[in-house]
């Protein structure tokens, strides 16, 4: 069982490992964000795949503060980034974004 | 078992690398911003691997939250994304002088470190663990064995906040650019949890990985995750108010309880073991309340004004 975790584990992080191709390529600053979300989403499942796969219950902690910090990035980028970057995007994607 | 185990610290390891250049060269500042937020979070992976729980729980919340709500507010009051101030390679000579310099600063930090004693101090702790009034180590080392480094280090963050607050006013508008009815809900669900969560480490923090500062930065990022909301913060800069006296409670609380040991037992921040883990308890909430302030206040960017101007 504790291997299967850790197959799991190192799975979950190949494919996020992946996933951050986004965050280089974009085009929009929305992709990017939710490239980094998607990391800290699976970043709480890979903690707590850990926490159990080792025996180790701080670590189901550590995926809490992940878990409720996530959601503080989001709200940020929501609530300030994205409206303020929109009239930038032109300059910060050289294709546009306009989706 | 053993090759699972060095595949994910190796992709861990090159992810930090490449996350770490990303977040100092790629172009458009909105980039290095997300990749340095990610940097946090594989940051906090790795010290799990490292087996420290309680700075992953630190990094976890300062590292990957409040610091880039921090970073995504300030990008967004950039008049224009400019790129001014980047770190660009000026002339191809620099390099001639840089890759020694960090080749043999790389080979002396890594002939010291190989050279560290091995079992290095914790056998100590663990032997004088039963003294310190508490069960986790790290807690017993930051509130007893080394209190002075904490001393400092509340010291530093109030420092932070005050030179923050002499820098100017803090810039309204406070409320979001984009008004939305879910965030003011999603504020309001959230909060109670933050406070849950924070309250939880905080009396963690005597017999497991938690504590004053992971607590407090957990708290300080449910303020900041309320003001995103569209709340109207209570902190304000007036002079004979409370909230000066409650940011630097953790310093003045710290100092008290160092003068008094220095006067009872002759030595400064010397607690007498029956008295050890209620003054542990007593400084580890004040502590954490005043960080979760001052993370919160430095937030604001400036000095908030002595009476917050009603919502229009």
């Amino acid at each position: 069982m504790n291997e299967l975790f850790l197959i799991l584990a190192v799975v979950l992080l190949l494919n996020t490992t992946v996933g951050l191709v986004r965050i280089l390529s974009g085009p929009h600053p929305a992709d990017r964000m939710l490239a980094a979300e998607m990391f800290s989403t699976s970043a709480v499942v890979i903690m707590l795949l850990l926490a159990f796969a080792t025996d180790r219950p701080p670590l189901v902690d550590v995926a809490l503060v992940f878990a409720l910090l996530s959601a503080l990035a989001v709200v940020t980028f929501v609530s300030r980034a994205w409206s303020a970057l929109k009239p930038t995007t032109d300059t910060d994607d050289h294709d546009g974004g306009n989706r | 078992m053993d090759w699972l185990a060095h595949t994910f610290d190796g992709l861990l390891g090159l992810a930090l690398l490449w996350l770490a250049w990303q977040a100092m060269h790629a172009p458009g500042l909105f980039r290095s911003v997300v990749s340095y937020m990610v940097f946090g979070l594989v940051m906090a992976l790795i010290w799990v691997r490292l087996e420290a729980p309680d700075i992953a729980l630190a990094e976890a919340a300062i590292g990957a939250g409040a610091t880039g709500a921090l970073l995504l507010s300030a990008l967004a009051r950039l008049k224009d994304g400019s790129d001014a101030g980047r770190l660009h390679w000026r002339h191809p000579a620099e390099l001639v002088f840089w890759l020694p310099f960090a080749a043999v600063t790389a080979l002396v930090l890594g002939l010291t470190a190989w050279q560290l004693p091995a079992p290095g101090l914790g056998v100590d702790v663990a032997r004088t663990l039963g003294q310190s009034g508490v069960d986790n180590p790290v807690t017993a080392v930051l509130l007893n064995f080394r209190s002075f480094d904490t001393l400092l280090e509340i010291g530093v963050l109030l420092v932070g906040v005050v030179a923050i607050w002499s820098l100017g006013p803090a810039p309204s508008p406070i409320v979001p650019k984009m008004p939305s009815p879910a965030l003011p809900a999603l504020g309001r669900a959230l909060f109670p949890v933050f406070v849950l969560a924070a309250t939880y480490l905080l009396w963690r923090g005597s017999h497991a990985p938690g504590g004053a500062f992971q607590a407090g930065a957990v708290m300080g990022a449910g303020g900041i995750l309320m003001v995103l909301a569209g709340a109207r913060p209570w902190l304000t800069g007036e002079e004979q108010g409370p909230w000066r006296w409650l940011l630097s409670l953790g310093l003045v609380a710290m100092l008290a309880v160092a003068v008094a040991m220095a006067a009872l037992a002759g030595t400064f921040f010397a607690y007498p073991p029956a008295l050890a883990a209620p003054l542990i308890l007593a400084l580890e909430i004040s502590a954490a309340l005043s960080i979760a302030l001052l993370m919160f206040a430095v937030y604001l960017c400036g000095r908030p004004p002595d009476h917050w101007e009603a919502e229009d």
